[in-house]
């Protein structure tokens, strides 16, 4: 990335996209730990697996 | 968050307003799959959405619990 200041042509710049991609991740993983805790109380409390 | 692998750079090749919604709908797609096959193949798994029948329908023996605890009779020593 020579210019930060770039436009690309989904419309951001690189700073943008990593800001973005930052949001992206950061849901990932609470989607993530959700759903752990989810599939923790599905064995616990289910049939499920036994 | 920084971005140390370049994985970010996807967000400069598809329009977020592309991605971000085939993104997060598969997700929900394949979370409704799941649900879907899990409630299909399974009998507790829609009692627990009926609510109240759970202990019926995870139960597999048809031994009464009232009938398999229940002790003998004492016989009256009276008589």
């Amino acid at each position: 990335m020579a210019d930060p200041n770039k436009v690309y042509p989904t419309g951001l710049t690189s700073a943008e996209a990593e800001e973005l991609h930052g949001h992206v991740i950061n849901g990932t993983r609470i989607f993530g730990a959700a759903a752990v805790f989810a599939h923790f109380l599905a064995y616990a409390l289910t049939p499920w697996l036994h | 968050m920084a971005d140390v692998d370049g994985q970010a750079g996807i967000w400069l090749v598809v329009p977020p307003k592309v991605g971000l919604p085939l993104f997060l709908g598969t997700v929900t797609l394949i979370a409704l799959l799941v649900h879907a096959a899990i409630l299909n193949h399974t009998t507790w798994f829609s009692a627990y959405w009926e609510g109240g029948k759970h202990k019926a329908a995870m139960s597999t023996t048809t031994v009464p619990p009232t009938a398999a605890l229940a002790p003998a009779a004492p016989s009256n020593p009276t008589k």
